[in-house]
């Protein structure tokens, strides 16, 4: 599902000159695989995560996602890319506030080359999160357990290969991080490959496979 | 990006910011109003002008003896002249003009339109061929009857206006219309003046009667056939063989430049005086019309750069989020559509409300030059003329000012790097 060649990342960080944050990453992650990412600050967890989802592009080596090498793609091959192939889940969970949880869910759905799911597939994310009552709730009306809830159901929404997690859990407190978990292992038995970039024991716990960088290499 | 997902982004962004989409349109719709009501005055203005007080026909070429009488033809106007100035190539109509050369009065007694009137005027005539004012004939023949017949006569429209305007109310006149002008007769002794010279000839007395009014009567006077000028002239022993002018109708406009250079070749004069009057209050119409538009255009680009700066500071603050469109499949383009068109809709909301000011101030305007305003000749019912394209052109430029305006904050919201904006921490 996903494949990682020799990849690395620098940054011209000006005074502190050029920074290696990924340095010849390799590494291979199956279909229906759930991989931990972990390891201290700064050592490009999110940078690798970012990467495997085309968020990132200024890196070299070779990149495959769901077939599809990454880094020869145009921007809106990648964006096309980004929509229909993965989902991210951010640590802040960046929900649109003034949309409604259902509109945030389908905000991929404003990006799609073709039509796809429309307000029943939202409608169907957030019962499978949990939320089926909350569509019409706006952020801020949701707790952060919830809100972290209706960022995985727009990540959910166009039915991705791999979900990207960033610190998924870092916000909630233990419980809701528990709840959370255990939707991310349901779905993962499901069949969806499930990277997680996290400090939280009890997410690398639940992962199937834990990857550790360190230093911008797998150690 | 779909068109319904374009909406409903671009109607929650301005929700959000309802004061600084306010502030934006409102800066538009100043210059748009500004822009709008100034060229429309212009346009009304001009209108007034070319129709009605200088209402300049561009293929009329009114030719006039040189001051100067110099060489084998030397100026003069005589029938051959005419004849050759008709056979100058791009000449369709050479009509004769001759002043009648004898001074001339009424004295007026009597009932006019219902009021009682008693005045002596001078008068001035002119004969013209017949064929000249041929279309604004309404009453009878416009041909000499003989003496002792009345002679039909043409009034000047612009006359009827200085009159309506400023004559009439001073004295407490009727207004008239030229229907009611029509058929209207009065007495004049020829070769007779209470302030000029007479000739050695007779004094003659006729009535005159209105036949039609027309754009091309002579506007301080009277127009009469041209062989009652003749009669008249040579009853007193005037010049009756020369004429005052020619009036040449050109085929198209297109010829008039190279008609006009024929005139002077024969040693004739062109009389422009009234075109170039018109050609120049139309010229400063247009001046100060372009100064006005300038100045509003110049508010259109302080609206753009306020829209600049507000959309960059909008773009700054919404980095995040731009960062998540990005992340669930939001193209450059996708992106820099989407600035692009909360521009656009305050460039229309911007372009609609100054069209809509534009036109109600013109309105305004013209309520109350009508209620406060002393009426005075040519005193139009409009300043304004608003053809279909001057709203049309408002919007558009409200558009195009947020466009513009919009332009690099859109390309920078593009360029998010939504891996940086979506790495920090956030609500």
């Amino acid at each position: 599902m996903i494949s990682v060649e020799g990849v690395s990342r620098r940054y011209d960080d000006g005074a502190r000159g050029v920074v290696r944050v990924l340095d010849g990453v390799s590494l291979q992650i199956a279909a229906g695989d759930f991989v931990a990412i972990v390891g201290r600050s700064g050592s490009g967890k999110s940078t690798l995560l970012h990467v495997l989802g085309g968020l990132d592009t200024g890196f070299t080596g070779e990149v495959t996602v769901a077939g599809t090498k990454l880094a020869a793609l145009s921007d809106v091959a990648r964006s096309r890319f980004r929509n229909e192939s993965v989902g991210f889940v951010f640590q802040s969970f960046h929900l649109v506030q003034g949309l409604s949880a259902l509109e945030n869910v389908l905000l991929p759905a404003a990006f799609a080359a073709t039509e796809g799911g429309g307000e029943a597939q939202a409608h169907e994310a957030l019962r499978r999160v949990g939320l089926g009552e909350k569509a019409a709730r706006l952020p801020a009306q949701l707790s952060g357990g919830e809100r972290q809830r209706v960022a995985i159901a727009r990540a959910l929404f166009n039915r991705p290969k791999v979900l990207l997690c960033d610190e998924p859990t870092g916000n909630l407190d233990a419980q809701t991080a528990d709840e959370v978990i255990a939707l991310f292992q349901a779905l993962n038995a499901e069949g969806l490959t499930i990277v997680a970039v996290t400090h939280e024991d009890r997410l690398r716990q639940a992962a199937r496979r834990v990857l550790t960088l360190s230093d911008g290499r797998v150690a | 990006m779909r068109a319904a997902s374009l909406r409903k982004l671009v109607r929650l962004q301005l929700s959000r910011d309802r004061r600084g989409a306010f502030s934006s349109s409102f800066g538009i719709s100043i210059g748009i109003a500004s822009l709008v009501f100034f060229v429309a005055l212009g346009l009304g203005v001009g209108r007034v002008v070319r129709e009605k007080i200088f209402p300049v026909d561009a293929s009329l070429i009114d030719v006039v003896p040189s001051q100067l009488s110099i060489g084998l033809f030397g100026g003069k106007l005589d029938q051959d002249a005419v004849d050759r100035l008709a056979a100058i190539p791009g000449v369709k109509h050479a009509w004769r003009k001759m002043n009648v050369r004898v001074p001339a009065v009424s004295f007026y007694d009597g009932d006019f339109f219902g009021r009682r009137l008693r005045m002596g005027i001078e008068v001035l005539a002119v004969g013209v061929d017949p064929e000249f004012v041929k279309a604004d004939v309404q009453l009878g023949d416009f041909s000499d009857p003989g003496p002792g017949k009345p002679i039909p006569v043409v009034a000047a429209s612009r006359l009827i206006e200085i009159y309506n305007k400023s004559f009439a109310p001073a004295r407490s006149l009727p207004q008239l219309s030229p229907t009611m002008l029509v058929g209207f007769s009065f007495p004049v002794d020829w070769n007779r003046s209470f302030v000029a010279a007479v000739a050695p000839g007779p004094v003659t007395s006729s009535q005159v009667q209105v036949v039609g009014v027309s754009d091309r009567g002579l506007l301080a006077g009277v127009t009469v056939p041209l062989d009652v000028a003749i009669r008249l002239n040579r009853a007193a022993n005037a010049d009756a063989a020369t004429f005052t002018g020619v009036a040449l109708q050109a085929a198209s406009p297109s010829d008039v430049p190279g008609i006009v250079a024929a005139v002077k070749d024969m040693g004739l004069r062109v009389d422009d005086q009234e075109r170039r009057m018109a050609e120049n209050a139309g010229a400063a119409v247009a001046i100060t019309t372009s100064a006005m538009a300038l100045l509003s255009a110049l508010i259109c680009l302080l609206a753009a750069f306020n829209i600049a700066h507000a959309l960059s500071a909008a773009v700054r603050a919404r980095e995040r989020e731009l960062g998540v469109m990005r992340a669930v499949g939001a193209s450059r383009g996708d992106i820099f559509s989407l600035v692009l068109a909360e521009a656009s809709v305050l460039g229309v909301a911007g372009g609609l409300l100054g069209t809509l000011a534009a036109l109600g101030a013109a309105a305004a305007v013209d309520l109350i030059a009508a209620r406060a305003l002393p009426e005075f000749p040519f005193k139009p019912d409009t300043f304004f003329l608003v053809p279909v394209w001057l709203p049309l052109l408002g919007v558009g430029l409200g558009v195009l000012a947020a466009i513009a305006g919009a332009w690099l904050p859109a390309r920078r919201a593009s360029r998010v790097d939504p891996a940086r904006v979506l790495a920090g921490q956030g609500a």
